[in-house]
């Protein structure tokens, strides 16, 4: 398959190819999500299962602007039941992706952990990974961890790069070159990081992670700029043509991609990592049309 | 040249400016000997620090002609080794080399702080170059003798000291392998960890002037056929000139191996200290010392 190179690209190819999921969405009480919905099922990617009060779901509806005729809407009592059948019709095979509506995140992540009736992978490690798509790189960025792990240690930085690496597989990106960001390319045992960096990088080269190119500590200049690279000196396998950014902390990744979307015209798709199906969390700031790409790249995760 | 026997190194210093051995505690005949051999062969000239009416009693019955050599008289074995030092700080002497003087008090003269020949920071380290009738070429290892349990930064500086040894020996570009009991990168193993970290910290020229490769199993360190099986790729493997043991009885079991069960002969000096020092004891053998002396003479060269 060619790469998929833009966000904008991504339901273009699905609608090619025919793809249809069926997402279920817990507690489809509020606007945001309504309008989410409502559009990617008119752009022809998804078949809604809705969750939730009736009453509060159609006067969502209504503020959207959304038509729900086609839609199955299932009537449930209360938050949790919602929740709880929601996340159990995606267990079951019944629909292909869990979104989030109007209720907590964390109540919504603890039923996606739930040991026996979650969406966890055996021996998964929840992370998050976007998808960032930026005027100023010649291709598609993916950032991770941007929403879960404070300090992520070496194993769950290794659980990171997997994730990542799968994701960006699904766009048609063969051998995605990862790029583990530091303030610098130097390895120095006062810094923890630059120690499970060059682990990791290693263990790359031993072929113990697969099916991508990992290198660092690398700076972010050098990660993404050819120039910086030669300019520094560094030889890397990356050649500063990085697909993938692995983070040492969250608000590291996270005053990144936002400085992005805020001051650089980013655009973002992202989705909760290490379970079985896609799982959408979206927040209510992000644009319309990042909650379409959001809801696009669910479907191409989705789709084996 | 390249050398790739030891005796190679005699022919190298026999043809050049001598360096001046400095003796500490040369009271026995084992001692005198050993430096009246080295100056014979023309590796150096010496200068015998101890009690000057003993070593020239022990000259007499040696048939050695005293006044080959410049004798400083300093019965005390403490302040004789003190002496030695002063007279290498005060550049009257290039190697020094323990005499009849236990191996403590040697140390500590060399290590004392405002006397000593440390720069600040330095780590006192241990290097031994072994030939082996059924390897190639040379093996320089360590530390077999002075670190019990080096950590990150330790095995770093002896790195370096292998690495500089090599160069001294005329191998231009050193291969480095880094021991451990697998090839597999993992943080669960110091000796793996530490090794990954160091082949990355190569990588991004923190260490230069060689080629370093770890962690490696012992076979693929010195064995094209082992790498060749386990399809590893590196540029090390198989044909290492050093190896950085993780501990010192993994190094000590090593070298004592080789020389018992393999008919291999060695050469070994401290360094990490302003010059080489040798550490031979009575009980080695002609061979061993002369190599010493040679090696440290080699590793002095290029110093003015």
């Amino acid at each position: 398959m060619r790469p998929i190179r833009k966000l904008s690209e991504i339901a273009p190819f699905l609608k090619e190819k025919g793809v249809l999921k069926k997402v279920a969405v817990a507690c489809a009480e509020d606007m945001n999500t309504m309008e989410a919905v409502g559009q990617a099922a008119k752009e022809g990617l998804i078949e809604p299962v809705l969750y939730g009060r009736a009453d509060l779901m159609e006067q969502a509806a209504r503020e959207a602007g959304v038509a729900t005729g086609s839609f199955d809407v299932i009537e449930c009592s209360s938050e949790g039941e919602a929740l709880g059948q929601a996340v159990a019709a995606v267990k079951k095979g019944r629909a292909d992706i869990l979104m989030k509506g109007l209720v907590g995140t964390d109540k919504f992540l603890k039923a996606v952990l739930h040991k026996e009736n979650g969406l966890m992978r055996p021996n998964a490690v929840m992370s998050y990974t976007c998808a960032l798509e930026l005027p100023a790189y010649h291709k598609l960025l993916f950032v991770s961890d941007t929403a879960v792990l404070p300090f992520p240690d070496l194993s769950q930085k290794s659980a990171m790069i997997t994730y990542s690496v799968e994701m960006a597989h699904k766009f048609g990106i063969e051998t995605p070159r990862v790029a583990l960001i530091g303030a610098s390319e130097k390895v120095s045992p006062h810094f923890q990081n630059s120690i499970d960096y060059a682990l990791l990088s290693r263990m790359n080269v031993r072929g113990q992670i697969t099916g991508c190119l990992v290198d660092g500590p690398l700076d972010l200049f050098c990660a993404c700029d050819p120039e910086s690279l030669a300019i520094k000196g560094v030889s890397s396998p990356l050649e500063g043509d990085a697909d993938i950014l692995i983070f040492p902390s969250l608000e590291a990744s996270n005053a990144f991609y936002k400085g992005l979307m805020r001051f650089a015209g980013g655009e973002l798709a992202g989705l909760i990592q290490g379970t079985e199906k896609p799982v959408v969390v979206m927040s209510r700031s992000e644009t319309a049309l990042s909650k379409f790409y959001c809801m696009a790249l669910a479907c191409l995760v989705a789709e084996s | 040249m390249m050398i790739t026997k030891l005796e190679q190194m005699f022919d190298v210093l026999r043809n050049e400016q001598k360096k001046v051995l400095v003796a500490a505690c040369a009271n026995d005949s084992h001692t005198i000997g050993a430096v009246h051999q080295a100056r014979e062969m023309g590796l150096v000239e010496g200068v015998l620090v101890g009690d000057e009416k003993k070593i020239l009693n022990i000259c007499k019955e040696e048939k050695i002609d005293p006044s080959l050599y410049r004798i400083v008289n300093e019965p005390d074995d403490v302040r004789a080794v003190a002496r030695a030092v002063a007279l290498i700080n005060a550049g009257e002497g290039d190697l020094l080399m323990k005499g009849l003087v236990n191996t403590d008090k040697y140390m500590r003269g060399i290590l004392n702080k405002e006397n000593g020949l440390m720069e600040k920071k330095a780590v006192l380290s241990h290097v031994t170059v072994l030939e082996n009738p059924n390897y190639h070429k040379l093996m320089i290892v360590g530390d077999v003798a002075i670190i019990p349990l080096p950590d990150l930064e330790q095995k770093v500086a002896i790195t370096n000291y292998l690495i500089q040894t090599a160069h001294a020996l005329g191998i231009e570009k050193p291969k480095v392998a880094l021991l451990a009991a697998s090839e597999t990168v993992t943080p669960k193993i110091p000796a793996n960890a530490d090794a990954a970290v160091i082949t990355k910290m190569a990588e991004r020229g923190q260490i230069k002037g060689a080629l370093v490769d770890g962690p490696l199993a012992m076979d693929l360190c010195i064995d094209p056929e082992s790498v060749e099986l386990k399809g590893i790729v590196s540029d090390v493997a198989g044909d290492a000139d050093c190896i950085l043991f993780p501990n010192i009885e993994s190094g000590n079991v090593f070298y004592k191996t080789n020389t018992k069960l393999a008919n291999a002969n060695l050469g070994a000096v401290v360094v990490g200290a302003r010059v080489p020092a040798i550490l031979s004891s009575r009980g080695d053998s002609v061979e061993v010392k002369m190599a010493s002396i040679a090696l440290a003479a080699m590793m002095s060269r290029g110093k003015a």
